[in-house]
């Protein structure tokens, strides 16, 4: 083959990707030209409120495993126990339809006992289930996060029982939103969550940038002995990790029971797969990976359910995600890994 | 420290802080002091390990097959007959993650497949009837072509972007037979029912007993054929693999096709344990191939160590004996193993034997000394039924305050005993083993006035807590072997 | 070598021995066994009582456990349940409990299991015991098609009465032209609404079809999905928290299309959302047992264990027949006898219970609520 013909090695890596995405891109323009602008712009709202939660999700999916290497499979019911640490917030003092302090401190409290309580847990959790087992191969803290995850599952069962809890926003904040056109609406409890959840993710990365804790999480996720040696107290920053990632998981409980109102002891495991699923899109160990995949993966699966009959919806989120991995393997923002020799 | 000749001028090198029995990296004394931890061993074991192999193996077996014997059809049925097919399951497993070292979180749809594929062929669905020499062979390759092409769409992702793509193929599959459903195949979310039972060359099997010792049939075969895959090239070349696969790249073993033909591996063997299941059970459901059910097949592996065939179906034992035992079914028998739990865990870990001895009477004493103040308080505190209390009932009256109306105060008592284990954890020496002794009263007051009365939750905590336990513990499992890490 | 010698001689040797043993007679069948009658006897109860289900069976067998208790209190002879936890939807679990109560030799009739699928799935095992099964919410039809006769019964009548009942009030009450179905994508669900398609598609109304997991709880783009020209939206789903959340959510959405639920949603603690319909069994809501339950779990009465009360008390009354004729001795076939000769002339559920030759309730019928404003339910057909 002469010099001129051969396909630039650029353009070569760039082909799966770019065939993927524009075929995507085709299927959603048909659907729009079917269904009408206002439709997705509906559904694209509700994508991203879902996708905050998600990313927040997801957060603590990726820093826990960039600073550990770790699978936290208890990373769901870290969410679910937030979820009822609000719940307990709100209903002792005195519950949706009669709250005794103005709802505005009410919303406080329940974010700032969800969040303090589960990055309590999580720190408990690392402590316990997963530093012991620092030197074992990497597949033991797996069933170790496995065993918490059964046990924090069933312990909301034993204490609070089979029954849905509903945080009932709508007797709490009602029913208003944001009307635009005549068929799109969107809550105010919507986007007073996406801002939060944006509010927090910022949060997050200044505190990874530019403070010192946030340093030394880089450092020792980046090479841990090294950072032993520099002076890093690496068991703290790993408990710190692990409380900033929980205390996101907290604060996304808290929002989901307020978005959408019902928890139960269940509600850990379908949410801890699809942050997974968000982190290792977005690629796993990058914080804006995460951010981006929470965002992928709720827009996706609206997107599904909005064009596609309920039984096919599910299915095809997990083919369009199928695609994705074998596409992009390392994820959207994740680094090609290095082997080191 | 062993008779290694050392140089008595030289400085004694003093253990790191946090050694334990971890092996120490570049030190002899590990090795050198082998010898010695094999005389260590017990009388039972090491005339265990004198009688040759051929006859430990026809031990094992012959008191395998004594079983049904020994217990009721019930019994054997979850005991007996689940434990083999999870250890078929776990053996399938343990190819693809245990031998090449590769994390296949969908595992559990192949089992689904093999069950669907056995269920279309011999049930009145489709009104074919299918020979079990037939069906079972044809269900086994199929499922090991759709493993050999998830081994090739795949074969390119490393680590945990493999886990997470086949952690999407096997949700994708229940949602695929539950919803999706093109033209009623998989009935939905009834299923597909009734199964035939296996009928090999006319012979039908329809009894627990007889399914039992096909399957004992079945895991003998699978275990052989994997030990001699073990040993041919391509298990050494899966070892390598597993080790470093850099160097194995390098060193010329075609990794991608080794990957390939791991998932078909254990997909086939998945593949087996699904139509035998679908026979087993007369009937299955979408429900029966999802997420827990690869959490316990993941337990086994892990625990009884992975690489390990003997290793796979020791934990498949371990594990399922266990959380069928915890069964709310038979709630005086999980009580048993609570309590029997508790007492070797303070019998193993606490040393020397003085303290043992304080924390025990302790715990005796303290525990009448409160029943006998609590019950002079007020009566209603201790008029409590004992619950399922079989022979312990007695022990159990006079010993744990069980109030005729808890209320939420046993509730409380949980969340207050979770808080108390953790922070026992910062205490040591002494301290520890006085602060034990409320704790422990308090573990039986929570179990007794809690946990009883909602047996099926109880098992799960347990079993969760457990699970936890034996990783720090063991975390190589049962029968994998402590490597040692080159820095 | 040596091994693989030893290995093939093990092999053969479990094959002769699996040969002769099957052809040996195995234990004696506890399906033939008299159990006699003493002060205490067991009856099983087969529920979701943990995983994804668990809801639902922790209601079940509470309600068991009520008439239970409430019985022992009142009656010299006393009875236990021995539970059984079948996690929902994982039917491996339910053919292991269902083994577990056949080789219990104590238990003489179960109630349970709760799904259609698993109803399915425990057949073999129950008809092998001997035991009869009664359940309290597996409501596909082809279950009584004859092949379970004397061991399955149900005290809930079946989608076969319950579609007709709905879909003539949509179109008799209603007067829909277009009505959007919605089912949960469990067994229950697709049943009922398949059974609802049907006759509203008969009877030339417009119908659209579609689902949702049981476990979502963002149904935003599906209620952007139904078209404002929807006249009724039917959800027979199991989990009225979840039909309160559709609903709200369709509220909050401006769409205010009435909802019609199923019988598992009848919930006036949890289902409230003003203008919406509901089919259930004609229960009276202020009755004292419901009452007694309340105060005994926290305050809150819940529905969708009162046929799993109902069901208890038919395998209750059945022990205690045969029991008496059987002059202290019983034996599961002739509870099974007991069981198909139920006559209740009221229950909980407010309809008589006796079963059929197949096993289905005979005489079951559905009645139709409204829900007003202030929440509360309303028969109004």
């Amino acid at each position: 083959m002469r010099e001129n013909q051969r396909v630039p090695e650029s353009v070569r890596r760039a082909l799966p990707g770019g065939l993927a995405t524009s075929a995507a891109l085709a299927l959603l323009g048909f659907e729009i030209a079917d269904k009408g602008w206002a439709f997705f712009f509906q559904i694209t709202l509700n994508g991203v409120t879902l996708g905050a939660v998600y990313a927040l999700i997801a957060l603590g999916y990726t820093m826990i495993y960039g600073i550990l290497k770790l699978l936290n499979f208890a990373h769901g019911d870290v969410y679910m126990v937030g979820a009822f640490i609000g719940y307990g917030v709100l209903s002792s003092l005195g519950g949706p339809l009669n709250p005794s302090v103005p709802v505005w401190l009410l919303i406080v409290l329940m974010f700032g006992a969800g969040m303090l309580g589960s990055g309590l847990l999580g720190v408990a959790i690392e402590r316990f289930a997963y530093r012991p087992l620092r030197a074992a191969p990497r597949i033991a803290p797996l069933i170790s996060a496995l065993g918490v995850s059964f046990f924090l599952q069933n312990s909301a069962l034993l204490l609070f029982g089979a029954s849905y809890r509903s945080y009932d926003p709508f007797s709490l904040l009602g029913f208003g939103g944001a009307h635009f056109g005549s068929s799109v609406f969107i809550s105010w409890i919507r986007i007073g969550v996406v801002i939060g959840a944006i509010a927090l993710m910022l949060a997050l990365i200044f505190l990874v940038g530019r403070t010192q804790i946030g340093k030394a999480m880089r450092a020792v996720s980046f090479d841990r002995e090294a950072a032993a040696m520099m002076g890093i107290d690496v068991d703290r920053v790993i408990a710190a990790t692990f409380f900033i990632g929980s205390a996101l998981a907290g604060a996304a409980g808290v929002m989901f029971g307020l978005v959408f109102s019902q928890i139960f002891h269940f509600m850990g495991f379908l949410a801890g797969l699809k942050g997974f699923t968000a982190a290792v899109v977005g690629g796993i160990g990058s914080i804006p990976g995460a951010m981006l995949g929470g965002l992928i993966v709720g827009l996706v699966e609206q997107y599904a359910q909005g064009y596609l009959n309920g039984n096919w919806s599910d299915l095809f989120v997990f083919a369009i995600l199928i695609v994705f991995m074998l596409v992009r393997p390392n994820g959207l923002l994740g680094t090609r890994a290095i082997n080191k020799v | 420290m062993t008779d290694v000749p050392n140089n008595p001028d030289e400085p004694k090198v003093p253990a790191p802080p946090d050694s334990g029995d971890r092996p120490q990296v570049g030190v002899d004394e590990w090795v050198a002091s082998v010898e010695g931890r094999r005389a260590d061993r017990s009388l039972a074991l090491r005339a265990y390990g004198r009688v040759p192999a051929p006859a430990q193996l026809i031990v094992v077996v012959a008191a395998v097959c004594a079983l049904p014997f020994l217990l009721n059809s019930g019994d054997l049925f979850v005991y007996g007959l689940f434990t083999l097919l999870y250890a078929l399951l776990g053996l399938g497993l343990n190819v693809v993650v245990g031998f090449a070292g590769l994390l296949d979180l969908g595992y559990v749809a192949f089992y689904g497949i093999g069950a669907y594929g056995y269920a279309l062929l011999a049930s009145p669905k489709y009104d074919l009837h299918w020979q079990a020499e037939l069906a079972i062979p044809v269900v086994m390759v199929g499922t090991a072509l759709i493993g050999l092409i998830l081994g090739f769409t795949s074969r390119r992702l490393l680590g945990d972007y493999l886990a997470i793509v086949t952690l999407f193929f096997g949700q994708a599959f229940v949602v695929f037979v539950n919803n999706a459903n093109p033209h009623n195949i998989t009935g939905g979310a009834n299923g597909i029912a009734p199964t035939d039972p296996l009928s090999i060359f006319g012979y039908k099997l329809t009894t627990t007993r007889q399914y039992y010792y096909f399957l004992v049939i079945a895991v003998l075969v699978v275990m052989a054929g994997l030990w001699s895959l073990l040993r041919s090239r391509t298990g050494r070349a899966w070892q390598a693999l597993r080790e470093d696969p850099l160097a194995a790249e390098m060193m010329g073993t075609p990794v991608n096709r080794l990957k390939i033909v791991a998932f078909a591996f254990g997909a086939g063997i998945a593949g087996l344990a699904g139509a035998i299941f679908a026979a087993v059970s007369t009937g299955i459901a979408p429900g029966a191939f999802d997420t827990s059910v690869l959490i316990t097949i993941y337990a086994i592996v892990i625990l009884g160590g992975t690489g390990s065939l003997v290793g796979v179906v020791l934990g498949a034992v371990v594990i399922n004996v266990t959380y069928e035992a915890l069964s709310p079914s038979t709630p005086s028998t999980g009580r048993w193993i609570f309590y029997l739990a508790l007492v070797i865990a303070i019998l193993a870990r606490i040393r020397p034997w003085p303290k043992l001895a304080v924390v025990v009477g302790g715990t005796a004493a303290f525990g009448f000394a409160v029943h006998a103040i609590a019950g002079a308080v007020s009566s209603s505190a201790t008029a409590g039924p004992v619950t399922e209390g079989g022979s312990l009932t007695g022990f159990i009256k006079h010993w744990v305050i069980i109030p005729e109306h808890p209320g939420s105060a046993a509730k409380y008592a949980y969340v207050g005993l979770v808080v108390a284990v953790v922070a026992l954890t910062r205490l040591s020496g002494w301290s520890r083993a006085i602060a034990l002794i409320p704790v422990l009263y308090l573990t039986a007051f929570v179990w007794e006035n809690l946990m009883i009365e909602q047996p099926a939750v109880a098992r799960l905590i347990i079993f969760g807590a457990l699970l936890i336990a034996i990783m720090q513990v063991r975390p190589q499992g049962l029968l994998g072997t402590s490597r040692v890490e080159i820095v | 070598m040596l091994k693989r010698v030893s290995l093939i001689a093990s092999v053969a040797a479990v094959a002769a021995l699996a040969i002769v043993v099957s052809a040996v007679a195995g234990p004696a069948s506890t399906a033939s066994q008299a159990v006699t009658c003493g002060t205490t006897r067991t009856i099983g109860v087969a529920a979701p009582i943990t995983g994804p289900a668990a809801s639902l069976g922790s209601q079940q067998l509470g309600w068991a456990q009520f008439y239970v208790t409430t019985w022992n209190k009142s009656h010299k002879t006393k009875y236990k349940i021995v539970q059984g936890d079948t996690q929902l939807p994982n039917a491996a679990e339910a053919i292991k409990v269902a083994q577990r109560f056949g080789s219990n030799s104590k238990i003489l009739v179960v109630v349970g299991p709760a799904g259609s699928q698993e109803i399915q799935d425990t057949t073999a095992a129950f008809k092998n015991a001997g035991l009869a099964f009664i359940s309290g919410s597996a409501t596909r039809t082809s279950l009584t098609d004859g092949s379970r006769k004397g061991f399955f019964f149900r005290v809930v009548p079946n989608d076969d009465q319950q579609a007709p009942a709905v879909a003539n009030y949509i179109t008799a009450n209603l007067k829909s032209d277009h009505v959007f179905i919605i089912d949960d994508q469990e067994a229950y669900s697709q049943g009922l609404a398949d059974g609802v398609q049907k006759l509203l598609d008969a009877k030339n109304v417009k119908t659209t079809r579609d689902s949702v997991s049981q476990s979502a709880s963002d149904f935003s783009s599906l209620i952007a999905k139904i078209p404002s020209s929807t006249k009724v939206i039917y959800i027979p789903w199991q989990l009225s928290a979840k039909a309160q959340l559709f609903g709200q959510q369709l509220k909050g959405a401006g769409k205010n299309i009435p909802l019609f639920g199923s019988d598992g949603l009848f919930d006036p603690d949890n289902f409230t959302i003003a203008g919406s319909y509901d089919s259930f069994f004609p229960v009276n809501v202020t009755s004292a047992t419901i009452k007694a339950y309340a105060s005994a779990h926290g305050g809150k009465p819940d529905y969708f264990g009162v046929p799993s009360f109902v069901a208890a008390q038919v395998a209750v009354n059945a022990v205690e027949k045969a029991c008496k004729t059987g002059k202290g001795k019983a034996t599961r076939a002739t509870v099974r006898k007991a069981v198909a000769s139920t006559k209740l002339t009221a229950t909980l559920l407010g309809i008589p219970v006796s079963f059929t030759a197949n096993g289905d309730v005979s005489g079951g019928g559905f009645s139709i609520y409204k829900i007003g404003s202030d929440g509360a339910y309303s028969k109004v057909g």
